[in-house]
């Protein structure tokens, strides 16, 4: 029997769901191996049995959490898709308002009627079995995951920075156009999008580790002039939620619980 | 060795007929900066760019290839291999980068042989171009005996008047018997053009004037330098601002590293072997399986690849194992310098002997 796959949205803007369908060529062979049973942004059909269930976006409203904690009881296998469900993603920027404000901005004057909690990773709340981090999540990596879970394949993350990726592809380098760009530290996988047409990395993918953390707080201030809050506070615009070692970048806004 | 004089005109002919029958590969120009890339003709090239920010390395050993496919065939996988020969040429390859590709050459040959790698080799011809000065501030290609190469190319070019270059003059010799026989077919029915013995000497005279010495010891000091630095604090206090991100190695003209990955169809029934480059500043490079990693601190890393540079590979292979091009230190985000802590470790060794 084919396995059960089921694609899940929480307060996010769906990119990463849409990006399933933009699989297109790939759609047709993806479901020769999978079923797809529950999937809002590609079908009507609702089935509750999943094998693996893919989630995107951030966990933002005691709904959310709500439905989080339903789909953890359904999937055997949960996957956080993209920097939301993974790191917190952009929602988290509206920690640096105080609630009742960003409400008021987003709903006007019915914001009583619309509750929010912090915006949170999926595994604040519950245990995640796999992550496919970036804003939008890579396809290719999602295609690879399938791909691990069809022939029992252990499924890896590179443990790279985007550097190398730049590298493989020739690219010049942004410290060379003066720009500070997050690559040393963010992990690879992405094929260096951003750098490759003509931006820099904005760290959505992740941290790599404590190791490359350290180094960047040597080196940003030292060799750039850079005060690493400067930094911290780039890398939270993806990144709210990981672990830096030394809590540096969560923890300068430890969101209200 | 046969040789001649060839006007800017005539060396760009003389590429043309190469094109003729390869494809055209070298410098062209992109804003500030010059990269080794495929051309339809010789006049689109910028012949005298200083240094690539990339060797031309990835035309022979690319950063990631197929090396084989698989399909299954009555229940059993048939591999077939991926092997690309097609015919080029590199065009204005400056001798560092000649060095780094006599190193690739010889670790590529090792038994059994590199496959893929030898069947683009044989195709390749190299036209080599000499510097008359140091390219850049952190190169120190002449401390490493690598700023001028006899061996490793089938034409070598040197410019003589260095001004303008429409009007530049060019002394040109063969280093191969594909590069006699392409001079002696471009020299057919042409005046002889005979080298000017005394404009190449001066040159010469003023080519050893104009490179600094940047290494405070001899290339032939180093290797025991760095053995006797191996538990040196350098280590410790330069990787405290080591990314390990791994660009050193992959902008590296002589570092060969690569890890081999199976990319399978999502119905399993077919696949491809794919070779990319790896570096062993990565994280993860040392990683074995049941999760011991043999280099896991950064520290552990940078000497390593310091070590290989300055003494292993040449221990190894008789050929320098680092030949000073300074991209390593270009690419270095955190500005760690290979020169610098080779001299730091030669430093620490000199005190050691007083």
């Amino acid at each position: 029997m084919k396995p059960r796959i089921a694609i899940f949205s929480l307060t996010s803007c769906e990119g990463c769901s849409l990006a399933i369908l933009e699989l297109e060529d790939q759609l047709l062979a993806l479901l020769g191996g999978v079923e797809i049973v529950n999937f809002r942004e590609g079908m009507t059909e609702r089935a509750w049995d999943i094998d693996v269930g893919f989630v995107d976006g951030a966990v933002s409203t005691p709904q959310d959490e709500e439905e989080i904690r339903k789909l953890r009881e359904h999937c055997r296998t949960l996957v956080a898709i993209g920097a939301c469900a993974c790191l917190g993603g952009v929602n988290t920027l509206k920690h640096q308002q105080p609630p009742l404000e960003y409400r008021e901005y987003v709903y006007g004057a019915g914001a009583k009627w619309f509750p929010t909690t912090s915006a949170r990773p999926l595994s604040a709340v519950v245990k995640v079995d796999y992550e496919l981090p970036g804003c939008p999540m890579v396809k290719e990596e999602f295609l690879h995951f399938v791909k691990c879970a069809l022939t029992g394949k252990q499924f890896r993350l590179p443990a790279d920075p985007v550097c190398t990726e730049c590298k493989k592809l020739g690219n010049l380098c942004r410290y060379e156009k003066g720009e500070l760009c997050m690559g040393p530290l963010t992990r690879a996988g992405c094929r260096a999008i951003c750098p490759a047409y003509g931006s820099v990395c904005e760290g959505c993918r992740g941290l790599l580790g404590a190791d490359a953390v350290a180094a960047a707080r040597e080196v940003f201030p030292a060799r750039y002039g850079v005060p690493f809050d400067r930094i911290a506070d780039r890398l939270r615009l993806y990144g709210a939620y990981q672990d830096d070692g030394e809590n540096a970048i969560s923890g300068v806004l430890q969101p209200s619980r | 060795m046969t040789g001649r004089i060839l006007s800017h005109a005539e060396l760009i002919e003389l590429i043309d007929l190469l094109g003729a029958s390869r494809r055209l590969i070298g410098p062209v120009r992109r804003g500030d900066h010059y990269f080794y890339e495929p051309v339809a003709g010789a006049a689109r090239l910028a012949l005298d760019a200083p240094q690539c920010v990339y060797s031309p390395k990835s035309f022979l050993f690319p950063p990631e290839e197929t090396l084989l496919t698989f399909e299954k065939e009555s229940g059993r996988f048939v591999a077939q291999p991926v092997l690309h020969d097609a015919p080029i040429a590199l065009i204005a390859v400056r001798p560092c980068d000649i060095h780094g590709i006599r190193l690739l050459d010889h670790v590529f040959a090792a038994p059994p042989g590199d496959a893929h790698y030898e069947a683009r080799r044989r195709q390749t011809f190299i036209l080599g171009m000499d510097c008359a000065e140091p390219c850049r501030a952190e190169a120190f290609c002449a401390d490493m005996s690598a700023n001028t190469a006899h061996l490793g190319f089938d034409l070598m070019v040197a410019r003589l008047a260095e001004k303008l270059e429409a009007r530049a003059t060019y002394a040109i010799e063969a280093g191969s018997e594909t590069g006699e026989n392409v001079l002696a077919e471009f020299g057919r029915g042409r005046a002889p053009g005979a080298v000017d013995e005394a404009a190449r000497a001066e040159r010469a005279a003023r080519k050893r004037q104009a490179f600094p010495k940047r290494l405070r010891c001899d290339v032939d000091e180093l290797p025991m330098a760095l053995q006797r630095g191996f538990a040196s604090k350098t280590w410790a206090q330069t990787a405290q601002r080591c990314y390990s991100c791994g660009s050193c190695n992959l902008v590296c003209p002589t570092c060969y590293c690569f890890n081999i990955r199976d990319d399978i169809s999502l119905d399993g029934n077919c696949g491809s072997r794919v070779r990319e480059w790896d570096g062993c500043q990565l994280r993860d490079f040392a990683l074995v399986a049941g999760g011991h990693n043999f280099r896991s601190d950064p520290a552990q890393r940078l000497r390593h690849r310091v070590m290989r540079k300055g003494r292993w590979i040449q221990d190894r292979t008789g050929l320098p194992g680092c030949v000073g091009c300074g991209r390593c230190d270009g690419a270095c985000t955190a500005k760690i310098s290979i020169r610098e802590m080779f001299n730091a470790l030669a430093e620490e060794a000199g005190h050691d002997g007083d």
